[in-house]
């Protein structure tokens, strides 16, 4: 069932029962995750280059790779900057079957003598095109406002001047590492919902941090275990994979994930029991522009699905970056694929690591950076 | 009341006064907003302010003298197919046009609540979020 019905079976049933009835519980999220970009392979030319410069549709891709590898970040932008269009929109437009401009220079080789190229491609003339993100599916993240007396644009979108509201990116108790807090089920080589395809979990996240503070319950209150996820870029559809532009950050790519958890005992039913009441997110000011941003207070999902917060005695609406709507739609398509047999579950070849800690970037000496 | 629409004549209408007719015969405020007319006829954009029913009757005497109308709705609009529903708009939204269901999670558009204000445009993450003009 959907983690949504199993909240409401536990709650009617409670846990025992849960553990003994339910099998299967499928989560979803979707949201903007900027450590997202897709691999692709263009096949060689005739005489063939070794791709040295690569735009798509203007967006600059990574080359330096094999001679026609190459990888497009989501937030990739023109030199020009315009944020409307990124590196999200041509992963998206690809996925909409459209044909874009592919130009490559190069140096010349003996072996690969050709110096440019200025072609169209589409999923259908290319060999690879893989979707790969190092950071998705963040297992909880922070609450943005702003105090300041101006209008921020920021990577947690728009946040009015004064309080003016707060924003939070999470699905909540639908959301697949809030329902299996210590990466039981989920390891390297799960099957996932991946942008209305099948993929898979290929590692931990980058920034991975499962030694976050938790609640009793073990549900971190703060950015904690993320996942790196693969997938065909063939098989996913604008429905679930689409190009956003946060104003005057920059573009990324708004993706939807779905992940089945088996219950595979009570310890498993109590996590993915967990409601929105139980998830704690740190409110951070925005308006103080520094690492260590001072934590406000910390909020409930109630609290934030509630539509309003108090800061500092100022009633604050609260909207998200999530979708909650597309959260629930995944997991419902994910349940409807395990009952029709068309997607297996696959067991974990291997945990996550458990002690993986944080480190910042300081400007350090090259001896600081041994120690 | 008050009404914006664009209209589109042939040649033979726009040899009529028509403006003059819509202040004179029936009692009409116009404000052109922009007009271009030549010899082959022409479009015009008009405010229209005055009682509901002289707007009607106006707007029927337009089409009697075989001149195409086309009501504008200003504003706001969203693009269904691009929202995600991810609710970003809810909390920028001053007069609380943009409305979350809590249970299907599902975003709405209120225009009767909208005041155009444009606030939520910018802060539409898939753009979907546009002003008609
Ligand atoms: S911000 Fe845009 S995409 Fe998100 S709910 Fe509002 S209109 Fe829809
Ligand atoms: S234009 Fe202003 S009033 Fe209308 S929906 Fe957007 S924010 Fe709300």
């Amino acid at each position: 069932m959907t983690a949504q019905e199993f909240k409401e079976f536990v709650r009617a049933n409670g846990i025992k029962k849960a553990a003994k009835e339910v099998d299967i519980v499928t989560t979803g999220t979707f949201g903007a995750m900027c450590s997202s970009g897709a691999y692709l392979n263009f096949g060689h030319s005739d005489p063939p280059i070794k791709m040295q410069k690569i735009w798509i549709d203007g967006i600059p891709a990574q080359a330096g790779l094999a001679a026609v590898d190459a990888y497009i970040g989501a937030t990739a932008l023109d030199e020009t900057n315009n944020m409307i269009h990124g590196g999200g929109h041509v992963i998206e437009d690809l996925v909409r079957g459209k044909a874009l401009r592919l130009r490559a220079t190069s140096y010349g080789t003996d072996c690969y003598p050709r110096k440019e190229i200025d072609t169209y491609i589409s999923l259908r003339t290319i060999n690879q095109a893989v979707l790969m993100n190092v950071r998705n599916c963040y297992q909880n993240y922070a609450v943005a406002t702003n105090s300041s007396p101006k209008t921020m644009y920021t990577y947690m979108g728009k946040l009015l001047p004064e309080f003016g509201n707060a924003t939070f990116s999470s699905a909540g108790e639908i959301s697949p590492l809030i329902n299996d807090p210590y990466y039981r089920t989920i390891g390297i080589g799960t099957r996932i919902f991946l942008g209305g395809g099948q993929g898979h979990v290929i590692w931990e996240g980058t920034q991975f941090n499962p030694g976050a503070p938790r609640t009793p319950n073990g549900v971190p209150k703060r950015p904690a275990g993320s996942l790196a996820v693969l997938g065909d870029l063939k098989q996913m559809t604008p429905d679930f994979l689409r190009g956003l532009t946060l104003s005057r950050y920059g573009s990324t790519l708004g993706i939807g994930i779905g992940i089945p958890i088996p219950i595979l005992d009570e310890e498993m039913a109590r996590y993915c029991a967990v409601t929105n009441d139980d998830i704690q997110a740190p409110v951070f000011d925005y308006g103080q522009q520094s690492r260590n941003r001072p934590v406000l207070r910390d909020v409930s999902y109630a609290d934030l699905r509630s539509g309003e917060i108090t800061i500092k005695g100022k009633q604050v609406p609260t909207s998200s970056l999530s979708s909650l709507y597309k959260a629930k739609q995944i997991s419902e398509i994910l349940k409807s694929w395990i009952m029709k047999g068309e997607f297996t579950i696959q067991e974990p070849i291997q945990r996550f690591p458990m002690d993986r800690v944080l480190r910042n970037l300081d400007v350090r000496t090259e001896r600081e950076a041994l120690q | 009341m008050k009404t914006k629409v664009v209209l589109t004549f042939s040649p033979e209408a726009s040899n009529q006064p028509i403006t003059h007719n819509l202040i004179a015969k029936h009692h009409l405020l116009v404000n052109i907003l922009r007009a271009e007319i030549d010899e082959v006829g022409g479009k015009m954009v008009l405010e229209l302010s005055g009682k509901a029913d002289d707007i009607r009757k106006g707007i029927d005497y337009l089409k009697d003298n075989s001149v195409s109308v086309r009501p504008i709705k200003e504003g706001v609009r969203r693009d269904d197919d691009a929202c995600t529903h991810c609710g970003m708009c809810i909390s920028i939204c001053p007069t609380k046009a943009l409305s979350i269901d809590q249970k299907s999670g599902k975003v709405s558009f209120n225009e009767e609540k909208c005041v155009a204000c444009g606030v939520c445009i910018d802060a539409c993450p898939p753009r979907a979020m546009e002003i008609l003009i």
